[in-house]
Order: C-alpha cells, then sequence, then structure tokens
C-alpha cells in the first residue's frame, strides 16, 4: 500500500513461501557520507529527512548528540516540546502502519478511519511547528517553538476528540473476527528468535522481550513521565497490532502529562558552529524501535562521521523465518505487520 | 466529435500510478494522504493504480538513485500513451537535499520527461492537488 | 549494566592486553581491544553476561586506519573500539554468536572494504548492482566526480 522499493524474491511451493531473498538499496541516498559535507546546522535538516515518517526523532537523537559534544544543558521546556512531538510523532506513525496493515489484509475501512483520524494528530503538530511531516523542530540546543495557553487547550480537546477515535477503532478490530483469523498466528517470531536477531521496538515487545528505551535509557523529559510499556506473548501479527495501538493509547496519555506539565521558560541555548573533537552515541525509541546515532567531531565545523542505525534494519533480518510455510496470501499481512520504513534502512 | 469526448474522459478520470524512485516517505505518505477521506481525490476522478499499464499519470517522487532508474525508465515505458509525468517534491524536482549523494543522479527529469514540478519538502497535499489540476486543465 | 565485571573478565582473559574503559557520552563505555580478541571478547560477553543486544558496527576510516566500533547495549551502552590497517582489512565475524550481527557486517563490508571472514552471506547491502566493486564509498579517498545536477551513468 504505501509504496516503498524493495524487492522480494519469493521461493514457492504450492501455496507455501519456502524461502525469500530480499533486495534493498533503491533508496539508499548515501547521507551519512552528505552529513560529511554539511555543517552540524544543516545537518538536523538532513537526518530529519532519513525518513519523513519518523523524522523527528531522527532530529532529536541527532541533536542530543551534539549537544552532549558540545557539553550544553537544553532548556527543559525544549525537552518538554521535544517529547510533545516524540510522543505526536509516535502516535501518527502507529495510526498510518494501522492503515497500512487494514488495507494490506483487505480492510479498507479501517485505513481509511485510521488515516482520517491521523490527521487529528498532524493538525497538532502542523500547528506547533508549521509542518505536517518532516517538520524540524528540533535545534542544536532546544527546539525553534514554544506554545501559548490557548494552543495547550486547543491541543487537549483535539486529543479527546482522537483519544475517542482510536478506543472506536480498537473495539471494531478486536471484535472483528475476519481481520483477527487474518492476522492471528502470522508472521510469528519468539522471543528467542527476537534476541538473537536483535530486533526492537513493538515486534520485540510483542515477542515478550521488555525493552524500551524511553524507560531503560530516558532522554529528553521522560524521566520526569509515569508510562506503562506494553507488552505481550504471542509473538504474532495479531500481537503487534494490539501494542501499537495500545502503545498509542499510552502515547496520548503521555501527551496530556507533557501539556500539563510545561514548565515555561526558554526554548533554547546558544551553541557554537564548531565542535571540539569527541565522540558521541545517542539512542532514542522511535515508533519502530531503537535508533542509534554515533557521531564523531573533529574540532571543525563538519563532524567526521555520522553513522545511523534505524530500527527496522535488525527486523529485515527475521522475513525468511518469518514467511518461511506462510501461505501467500498471507504475505502482504505478514510484511505490513513488520512496520517497514525502507527509506530509514537504506539511508 | 469523438477525439473531444475521449479528451473529457482523460481529463475527468486520470489514474495515477506513484513511484518512489528514493524519496524518504515524506512525500509519499502525503499523496497517500490524497486518497483518505479528508483530501479524497477521488471526487476529481483520481485512482491510484497499481499497475503502469492502467496509468495515466506517474507521480514521481524522490531523487532517483542509480539502482532504481532503470526501474523507473521501465515503468514509463509500459504505460500506455497518452501519459504525463509529475515531479513531487523537491527531491523529484532537482535531488533536493540530496543532490551531491553519491548514489543520487538527481531530479526525476535526469530520466523522464516531466510534464508538471510541484516543489516543497514534503509537499502539502493542497499543493499536490493544485498542481494535478493544474496538469489536467493542459490536457486538451 | 556490570561494566567493572567485564573489564575483569577481559584483563583476565587477554593478560598480555592493557584494557582501559573510557567514559563516552550518552552514558556509553568504550573499551578498545586488538581485532583478534574481539570474537572471543564478544564470545565472553555472550556466554558469562547474556549480553547479546548488538546495536550496530559503525566503520570509519579515520585516516591511518579503518576503525570499527561494536555497539553493544544492557541497560547501558558499551563499545568495543578496533582498528585495523587500511590495506585489505580483515576481521572475523560475529554472526556465529549474534546471527543479527550479519546485515551490519554487510554494510561495512561494501562501504569500506572490510572482509569479514566466515560471513555467511556477504553480498553488498545498499550499494546499486552495477557499483564498481573496487570504491568504497566511505573510504576517505572516495570522490563523487559527480556535478550537482547531472546524471552519469
Amino acid at each position: 500500500m504505501l509504496k516503498e522499493p524493495l524487492s522480494f524474491l519469493l521461493t514457492i511451493e504450492g501455496e507455501k513461501v519456502v524461502d525469500s531473498v530480499l533486495r534493498f538499496g533503491y533508496v539508499h541516498r548515501g547521507i551519512e557520507r552528505i552529513c560529511q559535507n554539511r555543517n552540524y546546522v544543516q545537518n538536523v535538516h538532513v537526518v530529519g529527512r532519513v525518513c519523513g515518517i519518523c523524522s523527528h526523532v531522527h532530529t532529536t537523537t541527532y541533536c542530543q548528540g551534539v549537544e552532549a559534544l558540545l557539553g550544553l544543558q537544553v532548556p527543559p521546556q525544549a525537552l518538554y516540546l521535544r517529547t510533545l512531538l516524540c510522543e505526536l510523532e509516535r502516535i501518527h506513525s502507529h495510526l498510518l502502519w494501522l492503515g497500512v496493515l487494514a488495507e494490506n489484509v483487505g480492510f479498507t475501512t479501517i485505513f481509511m478511519y485510521a488515516w482520517r483520524d491521523r490527521e487529528i494528530a498532524l493538525d497538532i503538530v502542523d500547528e506547533l511547528s508549521g509542518g505536517r511531516v518532516a517538520h524540524t523542530i528540533n535545534v542544536i540546543g532546544g527546539v525553534r517553538i514554544d506554545v501559548s495557553e490557548g494552543q495547550v487547550d486547543t491541543m487537549l480537546a483535539r486529543l479527546d476528540e482522537l483519544e475517542q477515535r482510536i478506543e472506536t477503532l480498537l473495539g471494531v478490530i478486536q471484535h472483528e473476527h475476519t481481520f483477527q483469523v487474518r492476522t492471528r498466528g502470522v508472521g510469528h517470531l519468539s522471543a528467542e528468535q527476537v534476541r538473537r536477531y536483535c530486533v526492537v521496538g513493538p515486534i520485540a515487545r510483542a515477542s515478550g522481550v521488555d525493552v524500551d528505551l524511553r524507560r531503560d535509557a530516558p532522554y529528553a523529559a521522560y524521566d520526569q513521565l509515569d508510562f506503562r510499556v506494553i507488552t505481550t506473548e504471542e509473538g504474532d501479527v495479531w500481537a503487534r497490532t494490539m501494542v501499537r495501538v495500545q502503545e498509542t493509547i499510552e502515547s496520548l496519555r503521555l501527551c496530556r502529562q507533557l501539556l500539563a506539565g510545561l514548565p515555561g521558560g526558554p526554548t533554547s541555548v546558544r551553541a557554537r558552529l564548531r565542535v571540539p573533537p569527541g565522540e558521541v552515541v545517542s539512542r532514542a525509541e522511535a515508533p519502530r524501535g531503537e535508533v542509534i546515532y554515533y557521531i564523531r567531531s573533529d574540532g571543525s565545523d563538519r563532524p567526521a562521521r555520522v553513522k545511523i542505525r534505524t530500527p527496522t534494519l535488525p527486523a529485515l533480518i527475521t522475513i525468511p523465518d518469518q514467511l518461511r510455510d506462510v501461505n501467500t496470501a498471507d504475505v502482504p499481512a505478514v510484511l505490513a505487520g513488520i512496520d517497514l520504513c525502507i527509506a530509514c534502512v537504506d539511508r | 466529435m469523438w477525439s473531444r469526448i475521449v479528451r473529457w474522459a482523460r481529463r475527468k478520470s486520470p489514474w495515477v500510478l506513484h513511484f518512489n524512485s528514493g524519496g524518504c516517505n515524506g512525500c509519499d505518505i502525503e499523496i497517500l494522504d490524497l486518497l483518505t477521506p479528508r483530501y479524497d481525490v477521488e471526487r476529481l476522478g483520481i485512482l491510484k493504480e497499481a499497475s503502469p499499464r492502467h496509468a495515466d499519470i506517474l507521480l514521481c517522487t524522490g531523487p532517483v538513485t542509480r539502482q532504481s532508474r532503470d526501474r523507473l525508465r521501465r515503468i514509463y515505458e509500459q504505460m500506455p500513451a497518452p501519459k504525463w509525468v509529475v515531479a513531487v517534491g523537491s527531491c523529484s524536482c532537482s535531488g533536493g537535499i540530496f543532490r551531491d549523494g553519491y548514489n543520487v543522479l538527481g531530479g526525476v527529469d535526469q530520466v523522464l520527461p516531466v510534464d508538471a514540478f510541484i516543489p516543497g519538502c514534503p509537499c502539502r497535499p493542497e499543493a499536490m492537488i493544485d498542481g494535478l489540476v493544474w496538469l489536467l486543465r493542459t490536457i486538451r | 549494566m556490570f561494566v567493572e565485571a567485564i573489564l575483569q573478565v577481559l584483563r583476565e582473559i587477554f593478560p598480555t592486553e592493557t584494557i582501559e574503559v573510557q567514559a563516552v557520552p550518552i552514558d556509553e563505555s568504550f573499551i578498545a581491544l586488538p581485532p583478534n580478541c574481539i570474537h572471543h571478547a564478544t564470545e565472553m560477553l555472550v556466554d558469562r553476561f547474556d549480553l547479546r543486544h548488538l546495536s550496530t558496527i559503525t566503520g570509519q576510516d579515520t585516516g591511518s586506519a579503518i576503525e570499527l566500533l561494536y555497539h553493544f547495549w544492557d541497560g547501558g551502552g558499551l563499545t568495543l573500539r578496533t582498528s585495523l590497517p587500511r590495506n585489505e582489512p580483515h576481521i572475523e565475524t560475529l554472526t556465529d554468536l549474534i546471527p543479527g550481527a550479519a546485515l551490519y557486517e554487510r554494510e561495512v563490508c561494501e562501504m569500506l572494504g572490510v572482509t569479514f571472514d566466515g560471513h555467511p552471506d556477504p553480498r553488498p547491502l545498499l550499494l546499486p548492482d552495477n557499483w564498481d566493486k573496487k570504491q568504497f564509498p566511505m573510504k576517505i579517498d572516495h570522490q563523487n566526480n559527480r556535478l550537482p545536477g547531472q546524471a552519469t551513468d
């Protein structure tokens, strides 16, 4: 449905998939090399366009890495706004994914409803930042936006509306027998497979591996917040659906906590263009899992190395395992259940 | 008379094929947004098709990478005439922020003849509708 | 994450090496090891500490050497650093211990020309089919040789 360039070579016997080979690289833009040709400020915009769906978490991870190299103390208001956008991005990404999965199993109604409801989240983001996608609110040293009282009230009202809609969606898919038949028992991954392949994110949590960087290595304002990490044990596409939808509802609650607790004050500090020599490893929890950046500076205004590893990459190794002995007709459901983001993988 | 009817039909029901030749998905999800209830381009007769053989308009997003160049060309050749190419987004117009990448060849105009350029990073759905309507008006 | 405990065990199994830990932001510990020690060290991490999550493998060309960084995670970050010579760099694969390392090693192989001995599937990961196999994009001396806005090949 969301057509990303990716090539699968499936070996099929009768109706069952026996083997699969993947070929990607169609979206490989060489971003890590491009980052070496730009200065640190320009790179905020470059890394924000690794992927349009999870753009904010990329700029967050990058900026917090550079801020660590510069020894900057980011103001609390900026951290809260960064976290708010992280959660809004999680909501929009999971609703996007739900629509894509539903379309892939033939449930176009949910695709239309999920993407219609996603527009509410995008409206909030648009009002905050001026852009629906690739909003780049992060600057090195904080954020470039702020919120007023009136905006907070509007956002809270929209979040209430969104929560009602998502509860309705959850009710529909929990009671829709056909949807469950299409998603239960397909694309199974055990906890052992998840650990062996270093899989991260909702796929890992749906197989019982309790890992979430927001709780385990709090960044931005997550150490001030109270939230649940959702895990289940079944490890199939249905389990991943439940994890993601419930995470969306949890993210809504996080947004309310953030809006209620905004500390006020400045939203950024000045940052020098030249970064002292050093290295940093920065991690964050993207909607699809752990994103990790390694940045090395050599004292100039351009990074000597920016290494990006996105969460979909480890999930790709599991595809041959997930597709083995699956009916050909279930292949779209399995692939959609992984929430692939090929732009993230290829960079 | 007959050709006027055909041209009218082409203007009123352009079927589009979307191909991402190397983009970040920003413009792609905004193109998908066009199909969803808020923007709903089906009221303009636009349907998103999966096969190049059924499509009138090719919506391209993303800069052209070396790996996707031949595939892009092949898809264009499979589309029956008359056909139009729309470059959606800054990357597709010129290569955008990635234009000096070692694997990036530039915008879609490096590979195909483009009929409309819709800039933006990413391109807003309103801009896309505007661009498509402008293109349809030129189909006479 | 018991960095002190790991450091102690590393010193036991490599008594001839000087092993120190360097604290790196954000909450990361870097330990430098020679290339021939990486596989054995990883085996120890997996067997004794159940440390199996390899976030990624960074490869970088520092000008004097090709440096590999193995980023592990278990409640805190641990990175094993090693240096390979720029001419014909090679190192033993980790895929027998951590199958999740397969794609990371393939990427480092095609970007920097590092050979991972024993890798089950050393195909290029991201570079196109018609890429010149002797060109390594992340090496310092790689030149684009293209003007912006001009397609070639």
